[in-house]
C-alpha cells in the first residue's frame, strides 16, 4: 500500500515556542478573555452614556427640574408665616438663595457634561442612587430596592412562559421536521400567522372569556386580596394567577416559534451527514440527538442567551394589562415620569446582563463546536 | 435463483415528485450479482446512478413518488421488510455506503473515530472503548495514521476523509458496499490511491462492490463487470474485460470514445445531445434520438437481449 503524503492540517498549527502547548492555549485564552472584557465594557460605556443622554433628554431634564424645585420652594416660603412679614426685595434674596440651596444640593449648579459623567460613573459601580418621583412598594426611593421588588415577578412570568415557549416549540418542531408535509406540519404552518398579534391582544381575549365571562380565573395581578399565609396555598395562588398572562405569552409566539425551529430543523436534516447517520442504521432519536441537535447546538444556545437576556426586560403592555407588577410596568413608568436614576438603573443592568451572556456565549460556542477556537 | 448470488434486483422503480412532473430516476431495473464482485454502473450526470444506489440502500429522500420493485440480498427479500427491523438487520450489517462527498457526510462536531464506531455500538453491542479499538484497525487498513481517530473532520484533509469514509463502510464487515462517486472530488493522484486500495481491500476481505461512477478510466481497474445506465434505465451489462475491448450498445461506445487517450492520436469524441428528460422519457428506445446506428426499429421499446452472457437492449442485437 502506497503511503499518501499529504500534509496534515493542524499538527503543526504555529512554531512551538518554549512554552508547553498547555500554558500556550491558556495564555492564548487568558489574552483572549482580557480583550474581550475591555471590548465588552466599552460597548457598555457607550450605551450607558447615550442612555444617561437620552433620559435626561441632553439636559433638558435640568430645565423642568429647576422649574419643579422653584415651583415647590415658592409653594412652601407661601404657607411660611415669617417670610410674609419680609420685604419684597428681601422675599426675593431669600426666595433665590432657598432655590440655590436645593440645587446645590442637586448638583443642578454644575453644568450637564459634568453631572453626565458622574452619572456614568455611579452607573458602571451600580451605585444607582434614588428615584425622583417613584417608590418601592415599602417605600423606599432606593431605585436598586425598587428593581429588585419588581425583578421576581417578572422573571416568574417571563421565565416561565419563555422557557416552555422554547423548549417546547424545539421539541415539536424536531417532530414535525421528522413528519414534513403531515397534516399537523400544515396546520402549524397555517396557524404562524396567528403571531402577528402581540402577546396583550390575546390577554385582552383571554381575561373577558376566563375571567369576565366563565370567572374561572383571576382579571390579573399576581395575588389575591388578602394574599393566603399558608406557604402553599400562596404558590397556589401565584400560579392561578400566572395561568392567564403566561398562556397569552405562549399562544401569541407558539406557532411561529416551532414554524422557525421546524423550517431550521429540516435545512439541517437535509445534511449529508444526516443521510449518512440514517444509512449506518442509527435509532431516529440518536440521528435526532447526535446528528441533528449536536452540530446545530451554537445556535441554539445563542437563542437560549438572547432569550435569557430578554426575560430581564419582561413584557410591558402585557404586564400593565394583567396589572402584573413587574418590571416591564416600572420602566414604562419611569419612561412616563421622567425618572432618570431608574431608566439609567434599569439600562445598567440589561447593558451588564447582555455583555456578561455575549462573553459566556463565546466561551460556550468553543466548548460546544470543535471548529471554533478561542483566540484562535 | 442460484445459490451463490449476493443480490438480485427485480424491475425495482424509484420516481421522485419535482416542480414539472414525476421524474423517473429509476425505470424497470432488474440486475444480479455474484459475492465478492466488483460490479460498476457507469453513465452520464443524471442518468440515474445514484438514484439507484440510493434504490438499493431504501435512503429515499422527502418527495418520493414511487419506489417498487424486489430486492432480494442472499435470498431474503427486502423491499418487504418493516423500517425497524431493515434498520437493525440490513443497515449497515449486510450493506454498507461510501458517499460521495465524504467532506459533507462526516458528522463536524463529532470526532471520526467516534463516527466510525459507532455502528459497531448500535449492530453488535459493543462497549465504547471496543469499538473504538475496532475503528482504529480499519484505520490502518485503510492508511489513515491511528491517531486521527481523535480528529475532527475539517482537520483531515480530501483524501484522508474520503479513507475515513472506506474506513466507515468497513468496519461492520458487510457483504455489500455501495461506493457512490467515492473518487469525483480528489485529485488524480489521490484517486488513483483510493482505488488501489479498494483493489486490496476487495481481496483481503472478500466483500463485494458496487461502484457508481462516471469515471470510466479509473474504474476499470476495478471491474469485474460492467453496468452502463442511460436515462434510468440499464442498457448493458457485461464482463468488463470483454466490455472495455468492444462495447455492445451504440451509447456505451460511445461512452468510451469520449474517454482521453495519453498517446493515441483520436480526439475524444462527446455525444451530441443531452440525455431525455426523466419526467416524460420518450417511448421507443431512449437513446434513439443522439443514436447515430437509429433505424425503424428503434421507434419500439427494445427487450434485453443476451448474447455470449452478456445483456444488452438494443435492436442492433436481436
Amino acid at each position: 500500500m502506497s503511503v499518501e503524503i499529504q500534509t496534515q492540517p493542524g499538527a503543526e498549527a504555529a512554531p512551538r515556542r518554549r512554552l508547553s502547548p498547555a500554558l500556550q492555549s491558556i495564555v492564548r485564552v487568558a489574552k483572549y478573555s482580557g480583550v474581550k472584557l475591555v471590548m465588552l465594557f466599552i460597548t457598555v460605556v457607550i450605551g450607558v452614556y447615550l442612555t444617561i443622554l437620552i433620559a435626561n433628554m441632553g439636559g433638558y431634564v435640568d430645565q423642568i427640574l429647576r422649574g419643579e424645585i422653584r415651583e415647590g420652594i415658592s409653594q412652601r416660603l407661601r404657607r411660611d408665616p415669617l417670610y410674609r412679614t419680609l420685604t419684597p426685595a428681601e422675599q426675593n434674596k431669600y426666595f433665590e438663595s432657598e432655590v440655590l440651596r436645593e440645587e446645590e444640593r442637586l448638583h443642578l449648579n454644575e453644568p450637564f457634561a459634568i453631572r453626565s459623567v458622574v452619572y456614568l460613573t455611579n452607573a458602571l459601580q451600580m451605585e444607582l442612587g434614588r428615584a425622583q418621583n417613584m417608590s418601592s412598594d415599602s417605600g423606599s426611593r432606593q431605585v436598586r430596592l425598587i428593581i429588585l421588588e419588581r425583578l421576581a415577578p417578572t422573571l416568574l412570568l417571563m421565565g416561565f412562559s419563555n422557557m416552555f415557549l422554547f423548549f417546547g416549540s424545539i421539541f415539536i418542531a424536531l417532530s414535525l421536521s421528522r413528519h414534513y408535509g403531515s397534516i399537523w406540519d400544515k396546520v402549524t404552518v397555517a396557524l404562524s400567522p396567528t403571531s402577528s398579534a402581540p402577546p396583550w391582544f390575546y390577554g385582552v381575549f383571554f381575561i373577558l372569556i376566563f375571567a369576565a365571562i366563565f370567572r374561572v380565573l383571576p382579571f390579573g395581578g399576581m395575588l389575591d386580596a388578602p394574599p393566603p399565609t399558608n406557604k402553599l396555598d400562596y404558590a397556589l395562588n401565584v400560579m392561578k394567577h400566572l395561568i392567564l398572562p403566561s398562556s397569552a405569552i405562549i399562544i401569541s409566539s407558539l406557532f411561529i416559534s416551532i414554524y422557525n425551529w421546524r423550517t431550521f430543523f429540516l435545512i439541517y436534516s437535509s445534511e449529508d451527514y444526516v443521510e449518512m447517520a440514517k444509512a449506518k442504521g442509527l435509532a431516529s432519536r440518536d440521528v435526532e440527538t447526535r446528528y441533528i441537535l449536536r452540530p446545530t447546538l451554537p445556535t441554539i444556545i445563542t437563542n437560549f442567551g438572547l432569550l435569557v437576556i430578554g426575560l430581564w426586560t419582561g413584557a410591558i403592555v402585557t404586564e400593565t394589562v394583567f396589572s402584573w407588577p413587574g418590571l416591564g410596568r416600572t420602566a414604562f413608568r419611569a419612561i412616563g415620569l421622567f425618572d432618570t436614576p431608574v431608566i439609567v438603573g434599569l439600562t445598567i443592568i440589561y447593558a451588564y446582563l447582555l455583555a456578561f451572556t455575549v462573553f459566556i456565549l463565546d466561551f460556550l460556542y468553543a466548548v460546544v463546536d470543535p471548529r471554533v477556537k478561542i483566540g484562535g | 435463483m442460484a445459490e451463490n448470488t449476493l443480490l438480485r434486483v427485480e424491475d425495482l422503480k424509484l420516481y421522485f415528485r419535482a416542480g414539472k412532473g414525476v421524474v423517473q430516476a429509476v425505470d424497470g431495473v432488474s440486475f444480479t450479482m455474484n459475492p465478492n464482485e466488483a460490479v460498476v454502473i457507469i453513465g452520464e450526470s443524471g442518468c440515474g446512478k445514484s438514484s439507484f444506489a440510493k434504490a438499493i440502500l431504501r435512503l429515499l429522500p422527502r418527495n418520493v413518488e414511487h419506489y417498487s420493485g424486489k430486492i432480494y440480498l442472499n435470498g431474503v427479500e427486502l423491499m418487504e421488510m418493516e423500517e425497524e427491523e431493515y434498520r437493525q438487520k440490513v443497515r449497515w450489517v449486510k450493506m454498507s455506503l461510501v458517499p460521495q462527498a465524504a467532506m459533507n457526510s462526516l458528522n463536524p462536531v463529532l470526532r471520526v473515530g467516534d463516527q466510525v464506531a459507532e455502528p459497531m455500538i448500535v449492530h453488535h453491542g459493543f462497549r465504547k472503548e471496543d469499538a473504538l479499538n475496532q475503528a482504529r484497525e480499519m484505520f490502518k487498513r485503510v492508511g489513515v495514521p491511528v491517531d486521527f481517530a481523535e480528529r475532527y473532520a475539517f482537520e483531515l484533509s480530501g483524501g484522508m476523509r474520503q479513507r475515513v469514509a472506506i474506513a466507515m463502510s468497513l468496519v461492520t464487515v458487510p457483504e455489500l458496499i455501495v461506493l457512490d462517486e467515492p473518487t469525483s472530488a480528489l485529485d488524480l493522484l489521490t484517486q488513483a490511491n483510493i482505488m488501489n486500495l479498494l483493489k486490496r481491500i476487495k481481496q483481503e476481505m472478500a466483500t463485494s462492490f458496487i461502484l457508481i461512477t462516471h469515471d470510466i478510466a479509473t474504474s476499470s481497474e476495478l471491474a469485474d463487470r460492467v453496468v452502463v445506465m442511460y436515462a434510468g434505465q440499464i442498457v448493458e451489462v457485461g464482463d468488463s474485460r470483454r466490455f472495455f475491448n468492444a462495447p455492445l450498445h451504440p451509447y456505451s461506445a460511445k461512452l468510451m470514445a469520449s474517454v482521453p487517450r495519453l498517446r493515441a492520436t483520436i480526439e475524444p469524441e462527446y455525444i451530441t445531445g443531452q440525455p431525455p428528460s426523466l419526467i416524460n422519457p420518450p417511448t421507443g428506445c431512449r437513446f434513439a434520438d443522439r443514436c447515430p446506428m437509429r433505424f425503424e426499429k428503434c421507434d419500439q421499446e427494445p427487450p434485453t437481449f443476451e448474447k455470449e452472457g452478456r445483456l444488452v437492449k438494443c435492436w442492433l442485437h436481436e
